[in-house]
């Protein structure tokens, strides 16, 4: 007995860093025009090892290697039901009270319900708002909310199709998008020992070899490796994580929370209180320095200002306190008696640091503090010797740099560019920071500091910017394809309300999914999922193999959905009867190509080495391409040892080329600014919009430190709506209203106080207004704080500053001010709340609409009670 | 004979076999071997999850359970099974109609819709398409997950959950017991204290010494009541009782003396 269990397959690379940077290669079945399966890609069906220069790192019999199939994550596996969600936009629509020739109603929006439209209307529509707009104010009162991680497609490309067509039709209004899941490096560490354009230890070629030769421990330092390398590269920071420990590895996590990584891997959890990591560090330093045990030859030789350092540990300078292990007990939450073993332990040993970005280490208030300091702490530790480097467990090869990988390099760091139809890194004026969106919206004037988008140089952050359009010039449309900004990003109840703003004509959005500031559109363009189209893709980040693929279309559109390409075609299509400046605009912005030629040209121009004579139809057919490991992968520097052994030869980016314990260009370029000074220190004291202590009087209202870490299962907002995901512990927390709650961690000790137990709903509230999450009583959270993954999906009951949220969309209520006053980073982790036990079934009584939306048991949150028929 | 070997130390929760199960069979059948799924509700392959231990010693252990696939629900089912040549067997969407009465294996569910009681089949459409091994195998990354002949799974010292099942275990978690010594006048661990285990019956079951962060962990201890007694250098010995029975035990920063 024997049935055909597929019809044919196609390569997809299901990852969610978009940008173009691909990851995440698998194998997708499709049986009877649906997808059967997701499953690892066997690289064995095309090569050998001997085809590839198979590396492999071994010690004591233990053997590190990249394997013949890829290790996709759940969030690839499960990822066909986000193609059959219920939660799909099936149909354009129009908010039943925006009429563009009449009543606008901006104030209804997040609030009114959606008709269905056609696509010639839709696009019609689109089509003479931007011409009404470019007419009145000129091109850059439209704004391309363009970038975002989510599907990461190629002439699709989920996020920047309209910059190119806007583009082509006098320009735009841009949003930089700044690092943020490394705020503090960019903001901070950069300063510290360059590291351009990230600001962590971007030269790291062969660390995990010299690792396995000469270090005793790795820290993963608010770092989760079961997590957050999820949704860029799949599952190799696992099996690092593993072998690490068989080779005697010795791993130590540094945390508030028992992360995923630190449930399975740690031989030691230093719990932290979110956001304090600072005052522990400063206890490390002060360890080292009154015992002597730091690297004291290559402090001198390797650095400068390291005495101004040290008056500031040794309460020597105008601060006047001694940074005690005493001293940061009480802010941190570590006793005095553990930082001094956890110091001398370091001191004694070869450590490398980890990091997977995210996480409150360094997306919190002042996380550039956290960010040096960890520089601070390498430098006493001689970083660049063997066994003591910084490294990335995530985004290996990110932003085209070969250096920035630990594992044995590959040949070839094949791109996507000649196909890329997203946005491009244009860094012309007009441009705005997304962390002031909201403020750009409602206020109309704007001044902050660097172009702030990551891959940029240290200098970029000493230019001073400032957006004042003329009256009436603002913000007046907004064409997003990245509808998340406000479960994302800092201060959503914040971006909620300028969503309503009153000059704020239209806002256009062209999404897959009914979710998050989806409801705030006036228009709704439904795109499709990467089953649905046919593209060339690249995986860059598993570090096993680099490949190229071309992939085929799994199964024809759902609905009336196009994919973010062809909408955009659509819209120039509309704008052409204009003429004008319009005129010939849809062979303009398809450069008179079809898809299968732009896939082609993305092959041709891929770094494949004969691109112009390869065979495209051969290809085609193989479905997939790897690159080999290069031949002198081993011969390869380790890390930073190049400037260990000598930094006059191999200087850092920094004004002297060394590691800089005092910055004097930033004593230079901001001498008032006492957040980020020339030394890193430890803030207590409100500042700059923060006020975010458990010393703080605010922490008698909201007396618990969130943690709102990077989730497990979604990629920021993407994955919610995933059955499969609910039906997990850690996925979702059931009711007693059937409805699925976000997870809610709480310590026994706090639930004890809160009268809380694992089930009951509760609360999380602070002056910006309150989420509603599924508590969870947990071993998983040290007493002082509680925890929620962020970007749960909306519902919400309130819009606004004040509402509230039923999905747990915890961005909502984050503060709203940057980093610091300087650096336009986000702030969306440790910040106070306060948490109490709800009662869902008599709120709903006083909302009922709102409480009784359309739900599905499966699936969540569905479009059904927002659209009514026309 | 095919067996699966789940290697409990090797499983790092990501769900993928879980979840790979449910995108196999959830909306799709493959009859006559298996009917449609229901989108949740039931878990051929389901990942138990077990937090251990308390703040600032937490462990998750991961354990991986597949239904079906013993002797007893073969037995119990008669006809309603199909056993293979191979040694897996899956239970016969036709002839099973009605027999609610196999709910009561572990990981066998009732499908309200068709009436039938549904299990692992141990993907056997794929196998007999010329797969190797069955989804929930193929997608675990860290090969936590093995499928094979027995022969060549080395089963020697490994553990069922279900006796007569075809699914083997290593390092099935058994207790740990941990604590933290510390001086509290000098504010400091103490480093090198004996600390010893010791069984209802007085017998020494374990003993190390504090490692540099003062701690101590006994792991893999046989569920049971246990003293842990302990010694710094130049103070009196001290105890504390721990009961392992039913779950691990954590005695916290205790005092040198």
């Amino acid at each position: 007995m024997s049935r055909k269990t597929s019809d044919k397959s196609v390569i997809k690379c299901i990852g969610f860093c978009g940008f173009g940077m691909g990851a995440n290669i698998t194998e997708v079945d499709v049986k009877d025009g649906r997808v059967a399966r997701i499953r690892p890609l066997h690289y064995d069906q095309l090569y050998k090892p001997e085809d590839l220069n198979y590396w492999k790192i071994e010690k004591d019999g233990h053997v590190l290697e990249p394997g013949m199939a890829s290790c996709p994550p759940p969030l690839a596996t499960a990822y066909k039901m986000r193609a059959y969600s219920k939660n799909r936009i099936p149909y354009p629509l129009k908010r039943v009270d925006w009429d563009p020739n009449g009543e606008r109603n901006p104030q209804n929006r997040g609030i009114s319900k959606y008709e269905r439209i056609s696509w010639d209307e839709a696009c019609d529509i689109i089509a003479a708002e931007i011409k009404r707009i470019q007419d009145e104010c000129g091109p850059f009162s439209i704004y391309a909310q363009s970038d975002g991680h989510g599907e990461t497609k190629t002439v699709h490309a989920a996020h920047g199709c309209q910059t190119n067509l806007l583009a082509l039709t006098g320009g735009f209004l841009k949003q930089a998008r700044q690092p943020d899941s490394w705020e503090g490096w960019y903001w901070g560490a950069k300063h510290v020992w360059g590291m351009d354009p990230v600001g962590m230890q971007t030269i790291t070629n062969n660390v995990i070899k010299d690792i396995a030769e000469h270090t005793d421990a790795v820290f993963m330092w608010g770092a989760d490796p079961e997590t957050t390398p999820w949704g860029w590269g799949g599952q190799m920071s696992s099996l690092i994580s593993y072998w690490f420990t068989d080779i005697g590895v010795k791993q130590v996590y540094v945390c508030p929370d028992l992360n995923y990584g630190a449930a399975i891997h740690a031989d030691k959890w230093i719990p932290v209180l979110p956001n304090t990591d600072v005052a522990l560090q400063l206890a490390i330093a002060h360890v080292w320095l009154t015992e002597g045990t730091y690297e004291k030859d290559y402090v001198a030789t390797h650095s400068v200002g390291f005495d101004k350092f040290e008056d500031y540990v040794m309460g020597r300078d105008d601060d006047g306190v001694e940074k005690t292990p005493a001293w940061a007990a009480e802010k941190c939450g570590v006793p005095d008696y553990r930082i001094k073993a956890l110091a001398r332990y370091w001191a004694s040993r070869k450590v490398s640091v980890a990091h997977c970005n995210g996480g409150g280490y360094i997306r919190a208030a002042f996380s550039h503090e956290p960010a040096r300091m960890e520089i601070y702490l390498l430098g006493m530790r001689g970083v660049g010797q063997p066994g003591v480097n910084q490294f990335q467990m995530i985004e290996w090869q990110l932003m085209d740099m070969p250096t920035w990988n630990p594992l044995p390099s590959c040949s070839v760091l094949p791109s996507v560019e000649g196909a890329y139809r997203g946005a491009t890194m244009d860094l012309s004026e007009p441009f705005i920071p997304k962390t002031l969106i909201p403020k750009a919206i409602t206020e109309k004037k704007l001044e902050w500091h660097g172009h702030v988008i990551a891959g940029i140089a240290t200098v970029d952050q000493f230019i001073p910017f400032e957006w004042e359009p003329e009256e009436g010039k603002g913000v007046r449309m907004i064409w997003s394809d990245a509808p998340c900004w406000s479960n994302c990003w800092q201060g959503g109840n914040v971006f909620q309300e300028a969503m309503r703003d009153p000059e704020l004509d239209f806002i256009l959005v062209q999404h897959p999914w009914f979710e998050n500031d989806t409801k705030f559109a006036d228009i709704i363009l439904p795109t499709n999922t990467l089953f649905e189209t046919e593209d060339f893709n690249v995986d860059v980040r598993s570090g096993q193999w680099n490949a190229i693929a071309y992939e085929g279309r799994a199964i024809d559109p759902i609905g009336e959905t196009r994919s973010d390409y062809e909408a955009v075609c659509a819209v120039a299509k509309a704008l052409e009867k204009f003429g004008g400046n319009y005129e010939n605009l849809y062979e303009r912005y398809t450069q008179g190509r079809d898809v299968m030629g732009w896939i082609e040209k993305g092959f041709r121009e891929s770094g494949i080495e004969d691109g112009e004579t390869a065979d495209f139809e051969q290809f085609k057919a193989d479905r997939f391409k790897l690159f080999p490991t290069r031949e002198d992968w081993e011969d390869m520097p380790h890390g930073l040892i190049g400037f260990y052994e000598d930094p006059v030869a191999n200087p850092l980016s920094t004004p002297s080329g060394l590691i800089e314990y005092y910055s004097e260009s930033l004593a230079q370029v901001f001498p008032d600014d006492t957040a980020r000074g020339p030394v890193a220190r430890w803030i207590e004291e409100p500042l700059d919009g923060h006020d975010d202590r458990l010393s703080s009087p605010r922490a008698k209202d909201y007396p618990f430190l969130l943690v709102t870490n990077h989730p497990r299962w979604r990629v920021h907002a993407n994955h919610d709506d995933i059955p499969w995901f609910h039906e997990f512990g850690t996925g979702k927390v059931t009711g007693p209203d059937g409805y699925l709650y976000e997870p809610l961690y709480v310590n026994p000790i706090d639930a004890k106080k809160l009268g809380l137990v694992d089930g009951d709903i509760a609360a999380l509230y602070n002056e910006r207004g309150a989420v509603l999450g599924g508590v969870v009583v947990s071993e998983r959270i040290m007493p002082g704080c509680v925890s929620q993954d962020h970007g749960a999906r909306e519902d919400e009951i309130e819009t606004g500053v004040g509402g509230l949220d039923r999905g747990g969309a915890n961005n909502l209520i984050c503060p709203s001010a940057t980093t610091s006053k300087n650096c336009a980073g986000e702030v969306t982790n440790s910040y106070l709340v306060g948490v109490k036990k709800v009662d869902v079934l008599e709120m709903a009584k006083e909302r009922p609409e709102e409480w009784g939306r359309a739900y599905d048991p499966e699936f969540g949150q569905i479009p059904d009670s927002w659209i009514v028929e026309a | 004979m095919k067996a699966f070997l789940i290697d409990v130390a090797r499983c790092n929760g990501c769900m993928n076999c879980q979840i790979a199960c449910k995108d196999e069979h959830c909306g799709t059948d493959w009859l006559p071997y298996a009917a449609e799924q229901p989108l949740t509700g039931q878990f051929w392959c389901k990942v138990e999850e077990r937090v251990r231990g308390t703040v600032p010693k937490t462990r998750i252990t991961y354990v991986p359970q597949i239904g079906g696939q013993s002797d007893a629900l073969a037995a119990a089912a008669g006809d309603a099974a199909v056993q293979r040549d191979d040694g897996l067997m899956y239970l016969d969407p036709e002839k099973a109609k009605g027999r609610k009465d196999l709910c009561e294996f572990e990981g066998v569910y009732w499908n309200e819709e068709l009436q039938i009681p549904q299990t692992c089949t141990g993907c056997a459409h794929l196998l007999d398409d010329g797969w190797e091994v069955p989804r929930c195998v193929d997608s675990c990354p860290t090969k936590a997950l093995r499928f094979g002949d027995v022969a060549e799974l080395d089963l020697e010292g490994a553990e069922q959950l279900v006796a007569g099942s075809r699914i083997w275990y290593r390092n099935l978690p058994k207790r740990f017991v941990t604590g933290c010594v510390v001086d509290f006048d000098e504010r400091e661990v103490v480093i090198g204290a004996d600390v010893k285990l010791v069984s209802a019956s007085g017998n020494t079951v374990a003993e190390q010494k504090t490692d540099e962060f003062g701690d101590f962990m006994f792991d893999q201890v046989e569920p049971a009541v246990y003293q842990v007694i302990y010694q710094v250098s130049g103070k009196d010995a001290r105890t504390y009782d721990a009961d392992a029975t039913q779950v691990d035990v954590n005695i916290g920063d205790v005092p040198a003396a």
